[in-house]
């Protein structure tokens, strides 16, 4: 099953290969980009699932409840199922449609880097996968300074610079925190401390993994952050004044 | 609500970071099989990070190299005897060729130019040491080590250039389809073959009157004259052709990845007959002692009489990608993914050493 799941990704990246001149680093894009056009729906329902969360944390019948049953756990929890079922919020609603796209990304992942196919052992594993496609073989992996099938640096003034993990980390952040909901008063703060550590530890962790795994990987990372942020900005969910650090605001400490 | 998406997400970020790391491994997955190289007493052979020297006899290792694995190099092309018998080749995945004592292993010397893989063991003539490599170039040598010419082609090289008698040149096949014909002394093209349709991951064969047989992913054996330097005749195969053909007498051995055996008639290219004993062939075949032996990725050494009668489909641990090499009355094998680097047994099939993987 997985195995034809697989199998189905690579001929699909292989013939947007073929069709687009045979540059590898673009045919990661476009089918990266193509990917999230069709699991577009289950993202919109993740985002409207989660627009409606946001809401309702920040309600003023969220924040009494919260208060009232400060000292009492069970009596919250159950409370909240209430509120959940009183207006129709499926507490994973969130959450699932997240789930579903997961095998998607390992797919697409698993799928470029059989794909690329470098070694003997690689290159017999893709004759398994590949219908038709021997006049493809060697896929070209060379993509603007990139070999996609290494790790990426680029040599500045001799220094070897990571530049697409320095993108993909800058694409992350910039992703987080846009789709990161802010803070409302209902937030508690052992939530909202989760939150800000998971922003801040999420793009250095992709940035690492984009350092240290082929390019090719990286190159999907900033196609997939750049499509989520595009998403958002198109569907307006995007919350631009979270992306720019709270400085102290010295004006209303004046006053 | 928060706490319990918040550590479900953290639980998907750790399987993200395993499932990706169980794909590629330390990094770059890089990974072949194993060559083996048989010098009277002794068998060299290449896998992961070391090249090993074992005594033929009885399997015990006399050395390896390097000493210690260093990260990042491995080796799987199979080590060439050079210059005679006193250097031996070890080229490796790090992009650098090595020359080593075969008596101890000890380092003589590194050419590091290339730029990729060597996938497939250099050739050593009297004249010197040719090396072709994943970065598109066959690159010659001398016996110091030092570059003596380079020649380019438009894909990588995976397949071994060999030395012809016959026209006193080197052909290198290349992954961009196409056959070489080089000066071995300045590196210039003699000649170059038509467009053979598919790419070429391993060297071709050449007959005695000047055939040179060679197998394409196109799904084809194709012999090509050596004189007129055209294509005499094309064997479709039902799938990619990734094994050298080999030739004995009139008869071609060839192969393909969906597991067809096929014995050709070395002038016409017709088939004399053929089997599929299961699984996919990806290596050459051994002809000795009037057997073909050839192995299968189903883990399956498969000894046939020349005459295609199967006499034995003898299963063996792991993956068979390696061809099986000749000892004596031995048949050496170099499994993959097995409790057994390497394996020597017997004609009859039976076992007679066994080197295992290191703890």
């Amino acid at each position: 099953m997985w195995d034809a799941f697989i199998t189905l990704m690579i001929n699909a990246l292989l013939f947007i290969y073929n069709l687009i001149g045979q540059n590898f680093g673009w045919a990661i894009i476009i089918f990266t980009v193509l990917v999230r056009v069709v699991t577009y729906p289950l993202t919109a329902k993740q985002m409207k699932s989660s627009k409606a969360m946001q809401d309702l944390q920040g309600s003023k019948e969220w924040n009494d409840m919260q208060t009232k049953y400060k000292n009492d756990k069970e009596g919250l929890a159950q409370k909240q199922m209430e509120i959940y079922k009183e207006k129709g919020i499926s507490p994973f609603g969130s959450c699932l449609p997240l789930l579903v796209q997961f095998p998607i990304i390992i797919g697409l992942y698993q799928a470029i880097i059989r794909t690329l196919a470098v070694t003997p052992i690689q290159l017999v594993n893709l004759s398994k996968h590949i219908n038709d496609g021997a006049n493809l073989i060697p896929i070209n992996s060379q993509f603007w300074w990139m070999e996609l099938s290494e790790p990426e640096r680029l040599p500045i003034l001799g220094v070897a610079v990571p530049v697409l993990a320095i993108l993909v980390l800058i694409s992350s952040y910039i992703q987080t925190k846009m789709v990161t909901p802010t803070g409302g008063a209902g937030d508690n703060a052992q939530g909202a401390q989760m939150t800000q550590a998971m922003t801040l530890y999420m793009p250095f962790f992709m940035g690492y993994l984009a350092m240290t795994f082929a390019s090719g990987l990286a190159l999907y990372f900033i196609a997939t952050n750049l499509a989520t942020i595009a998403q958002y900005v198109i569907t307006g969910q995007a919350n631009f004044k979270n992306i720019l650090p709270k400085l102290p605001n010295f004006g209303q400490q004046g006053k | 609500m928060i706490k319990n998406k918040k550590n479900l997400f953290i639980i998907i970020l750790a399987v993200v970071a395993l499932t990706l790391g169980a794909c590629s491994g330390r990094r770059v997955v890089a990974t072949g099989w194993s060559g083996i190289t048989v010098n009277e007493e002794t068998v060299y052979f290449s896998y992961g990070p070391h090249a090993y020297a074992l005594n033929l006899k009885n399997g015990a290792q006399q050395w390896q190299f390097p000493a210690e694995p260093i990260n990042g190099v491995d080796f799987y092309a199979a080590p060439v005897l050079a210059d005679k018998n006193s250097q031996l080749l070890v080229a490796g995945y790090d992009s650098v060729l090595y020359s080593v004592n075969p008596a101890n292993g000890s380092e003589n010397w590194s050419f590091g130019a290339a730029e990729n893989r060597y996938v497939a063991p250099p050739l050593a003539t009297e004249e010197g040491i040719f090396a072709a490599n994943s970065d598109n170039s066959l690159y010659a040598l001398d016996f110091d080590g030092l570059l003596q010419w380079e020649f380019a082609t438009e894909d990588p090289l995976w397949a071994s250039p060999i030395w012809s008698e016959n026209c006193g040149c080197i052909y290198q096949a290349s992954m961009d389809h196409y056959l070489y014909a080089i000066n071995p002394e300045n590196g210039k093209l003699i000649w170059k073959s038509e467009d053979l349709g598919g790419p070429i991951v391993n060297n071709p064969s050449i007959s005695e009157d000047g055939l040179i047989v060679l197998a394409t992913f196109n799904n084809e054996i194709i012999a090509i004259d050596e004189e007129s330097h055209q294509v005499e005749w094309r064997f479709q195969t039902s799938d990619w052709a990734w094994a050298t053909p080999v030739i004995d007498g009139d008869q071609v051995y060839a192969s393909d990845i969906s597991g067809t055996f096929y014995t050709l008639d070395l002038q016409s290219g017709e088939t004399l007959w053929q089997l599929q004993p299961g699984g996919g062939i990806y290596s050459s075949p051994l002809v000795q002692g009037g057997m073909i032996y050839f192995s299968t990725d189903t883990s399956s050494l498969v000894a046939v009489s020349q005459e295609g009668v199967v006499q034995r489909n003898q299963p063996i641990e792991g993956k068979l990608y390696a061809s099986p090499v000749g000892a004596g009355d031995k048949v050496l094998l170099a499994p993959s993914e097995s409790e057994y680097f390497l394996l020597a047994l017997r004609e009859s099939g039976v076992q007679v050493w066994g080197y295992p993987q290191p703890e």
